[in-house]
């Protein structure tokens, strides 16, 4: 059976809505655009890291050198941490199946699970293939791009959660690294020690994220858009019956997100699931994904935007690590491995590229910006690369890349994409000190 | 050549290598080292080690690695909390002696050094592994070619995942262009850290168990430590446990070496020499009985990794055929590789045995055979990928091994002999399985 794949088959609308794109004044690609390219982009944090980096970086600022890298990066492309998320569709599917209430579309997606199912199985959470490729790609194109840090016989500092998948993320990426420069002095630790910045979870936080304020937006902005009729009538007989047994929203939503998922796995030729889902039906469950991940991480208004503040101790390790590095006569790189669940907050509390948006308006996100997939992809990172013209250089140079690409910071500047790191470290200590629990 | 020639170079062999294994014993090794007293929580040391060269005409093109865990914290935060808080109570009681108050700061100084760290990878463990792998490279260094392909598999286990990780690190950095991967998987369990139900159920039958017990209170005394560490004997018997305290304190001592505090602390000084030889004693049988060829529970208990063994033969085979150099690095248990290394009857430690007390003297020591960094290495060797006869020699921790198998050019063995050898002896097992199985149905 031939089914249709919206990348390679351009249909009228695609061909529109590339004309669009381009008579668009801003010519930047809609969040539509995104999951077009590439539909993992609506499951928000199972997002993929790009094949390859086209990104052009400025130059060094006039008379200096980049001589340290602090990163922060979430492990590579990974297996689903635990079966809940699979097994939410597959026993609906498996009871409506032992009801013979399947269509002829709906068992050849209960045998697309069933393989899932099997290649999932004992592996939950581990880094795939594709997590270990993206961590070899990310470090060689660091240290192509700053030779100057991780050249000749530089320290390279790097840490991670004691998650596995972390611990591999970086001793792949640290293996890769000692391929091309075998010289490096290269230490790596995972240890409970470090989790309380590492990966620091702040509970009392957390319990403030779904404040009642919170729940009723959220649970308007859901409403219209998690159901889907159309699949419960392709996949099931009788969708009316099935009901009993089926959770349309559930169904819909898990399915679409086991389907989407396989894009980190060995079985990402294999798109049927992905494929039965039309655009729009992908693009609202970016939307709720997206609005979800605002009120846990964001600075959201309607729980009074304090949540990226569950990473001011990363940050203030961030700042205190770069000042003691700062004062070394060798080149240093401290490379760090964990999640997204601190990775997004980080950003949103740093405010990299105008992720520290504030509202209370759900509908507003992707107008103004705030699409989380860009943001924490597997294999996701963010890196600070300072520049000095010597050891004594009182006047420290940094610019932030996220995912590679030079990002914008909310504090002035008189050399973008470079900031003065006593800007920043001034503005983001007061910042964090002001905050209280 | 025949076999009666074959059979005098394996006798020659055997005659040789037992002495010079018998060459120092237990008490002399403890003596040298009291580290060794910890076991398999011995922190292996990694000195040069000569090996033979490649038989004449031959290379190394395959290595099959199981190794164990570098140094590591112990495994549980309760190792180091309970004998601290039973030392701080009976202080704030007034009952230690001054010994037993500097005993009491120096097991806070071990606590607190440990501190977040239970059962992780140390500094000294990530030197370990990194030197580790050096010494293998150097002794093999016709496997460092452009494109050698190195697979590495590690028990999902946080510090079987460090130990792999920071070993090929160190292999990244001895050589470019090479093809290094490394994975953990629980798929994987099933050849790095297998599980028979089965065998464990017979692992401690009531006899077994009284047997220990009675071999247990033949080498326990520890009246002498608690009178050193305790002013008043009337709280020692009504609140202390003496055997399980000793034993916490000497599992303690045992761990300082696998940290910084290592030159700088010890609790082996609070134990005679005597007492530290009886914990030995006592943790190398349950050891022994849980791992060796006991024969008072069955005998098989190293049949538990047949598994690895299979995989390792299995592999052995399906990489005849290839062109590039290849390595199957892997990282299990402790207690893995000294089933698997009494499973392949490595320098005699396939001992089977019902006398606890026949272990020491007939060399069966937990340190010698799977102590922390230690490993089973087979590396095998051919004269070129149509080479019908690949000769293999098996290093057990980085000192080459003797196999229980004939040969006429010792420490290499014949590829065929070593595989219908084991090949044999696991489907003697698996058959012998297999009947009883089809007995209990049929009664």
């Amino acid at each position: 059976m031939k089914h249709i794949n919206p990348i390679i088959r351009p249909t009228v609308t695609t061909i529109l809505l590339a004309v669009c794109t381009l008579l668009s004044p801003v010519g930047a690609q809609t969040v539509k655009d995104h999951i077009r390219e590439n539909p993992a982009y609506a499951s928000c944090n199972y997002h993929i890291y790009p094949d390859s980096i086209n990104a052009k970086l400025t130059p060094a600022p006039k008379g200096k050198q980049p001589f340290y890298i602090s990163h922060y990066g979430r492990h590579g492309s990974r297996y689903i941490s635990n079966r809940s998320g699979f097994d939410e569709p597959f026993m609906m599917m498996m009871h409506a199946d032992s009801l013979d209430e399947l269509t002829p579309t709906g068992q050849r997606v209960l045998e697309v699970m069933k393989q899932i199912m099997n290649n999932s199985e004992d592996r939950w959470g581990e880094l795939t293939e594709h997590g270990r490729r993206q961590h070899r790609e990310i470090i060689r194109r660091m240290a192509e791009r700053f030779p100057e840090v991780l050249g000749d016989t530089a320290h390279v500092e790097a840490r991670s959660t004691i998650v596995p998948r972390c611990i591999m993320s970086m001793g792949t990426a640290m293996m890769e690294l000692a391929q091309i420069n075998p010289r490096l002095r290269i230490t790596m630790e995972s240890s409970k020690r470090t989790m309380d910045y590492m990966n620091y979870q702040d509970l009392e936080l957390r319990k403030t994220q779904m404040t009642a304020e919170a729940k009723k937006a959220y649970d308007k902005f859901i409403a219209n858009r998690m159901g889907n009729t159309r699949l419960m009538e392709l996949i099931f007989k009788n969708p009316d019956i099935v009901n009993e047994i089926v959770d349309e929203d559930y169904f819909n939503y898990y399915l679409m997100k086991m389907g989407l998922f396989q894009v980190h796995t060995p079985l990402s030729k294999n798109t049927y699931i992905t494929d039965i889902f039309h655009i729009d039906e992908l693009y609202r469950l970016w939307e709720v994904d997206n609005a979800i991940w605002y009120i846990r991480h964001g600075a959201c208004k309607l729980n009074g935007g304090t949540q990226p503040y569950s990473q001011r101790h990363l940050l203030r390790k961030i700042i205190a690590d770069a000042d003691s590095c700062i004062g070394l006569p060798y080149s240093t790189a401290q490379l760090r491995y964990g999640h997204e669940t601190v990775l997004l907050p980080l950003v949103c509390l740093i405010g990299i590229n105008g992720y520290d948006l504030e509202t209370d308006d759900l509908e507003k996100l992707e107008a103004k910006g705030w699409w989380c997939p860009d943001v924490f992809p597997m294999g996701s990172n963010v890196q600070f690369i300072f520049y000095r013209s010597g050891p004594n250089d009182n006047d420290i140079l940094f610019k932030v890349l996220l995912n590679e690409k030079e990002a914008k910071l909310p504090i002035r500047t008189d050399c973008a994409p470079y900031y003065h790191w006593r800007d920043f470290r001034k503005h983001y200590l007061k910042k964090i000190d002001a905050y209280k629990k | 050549m025949n076999q009666t020639k074959r059979i005098f170079f394996a006798v020659i062999f055997t005659l040789l290598t037992s002495l010079s294994a018998g060459a120092q014993s237990v008490a002399e090794e403890l003596r040298n080292d009291v580290n060794r007293s910890a076991g398999l929580y011995y922190a292996l040391p990694v000195p040069a080690i000569q090996t033979n060269t490649a038989p004449e005409g031959k290379k190394p093109f395959y290595i099959n690695h199981y190794g164990s865990p570098v140094s590591y914290y112990l495994p549980e935060k309760a190792c180091y909390e309970a004998p601290y808080s039973t030392l701080a109570k009976a202080d704030s009681l007034g009952k230690l002696t001054e010994l037993g108050h500097d005993v009491l700061q120096r097991v806070n100084r071990i606590r607190l050094d440990a501190w977040k760290r239970a059962g992780e990878v140390s500094t000294k463990g990530t030197r370990q592994a990194r030197a580790m792998m050096q010494r293998m490279m150097e002794q093999n260094p016709d496997m460092l070619v452009d494109h050698a392909y190195f697979s590495a598999r590690s028990a999902m286990h946080n510090h079987c995942i460090v130990t792999m990780d920071e070993a090929m690190l160190q292999l990244a950095a001895m050589h470019h262009p090479m093809q290094l991967n490394v994975r953990a998987s629980l798929r994987e369990e099933r050849f790095m850290d297998p599980e028979d139900a089965y065998l464990v159920s017979l692992r401690t039958d009531s006899l077994t168990l009284a047997h220990y017990a009675d071999f247990t209170a033949r080498h326990t005394d520890d009246s002498r430590l608690m009178a050193s560490l305790f002013n008043d004997p009337a709280y020692v018997t009504d609140a202390i446990n003496p055997a399980t305290l000793s034993q916490q304190l000497f599992k303690l001592a045992g761990s300082v070496q696998h940290t910084d505090l290592a030159g700088e602390v010890t609790l082996y000084d609070i134990f005679t020499p005597e007492e530290i030889h009886n914990h030995w004693l006592k943790q190398n049988a349950w050891n022994y009985i849980c791992y060796g060829g006991y024969t008072q529970n069955s005998g098989y208990q190293a049949y538990m990794q047949r598994p690895l063994l299979r995989n390792m033969i299995h592999m052995g085979d399906s990489i005849l055929k290839r062109n590039l150099n290849v390595g199957h690095i892997r990282y299990t248990h402790e207690n893995v590789i000294l089933s698997l290394a009494c499973l392949m009857e490595l320098d005699g430690y396939g001992l089977h045995t019902a006398s606890l007390d026949s272990l020491e003297e007939k060399g069966w020591a937990d340190y010698r055979i799977a102590p922390l960094g230690g490993s089973i290495e087979m590396i095998h060797y051919r004269s070129g990928s149509d080479d019908p006869d690949v000769l293999v020699k098996v290093l057990l921790n980085g000192r080459e091994a003797r196999l229980p198998i004939p040969t006429d050019c010792a420490p290499y063995y014949h590829w065929q002999d070593v595989k219908h050898y084991y090949l044999r002896k696991l489907y003697r097992y698996e058959n012998r399985r297999f009947n009883q199985k089809t007995n209990q149905k049929t009664k």
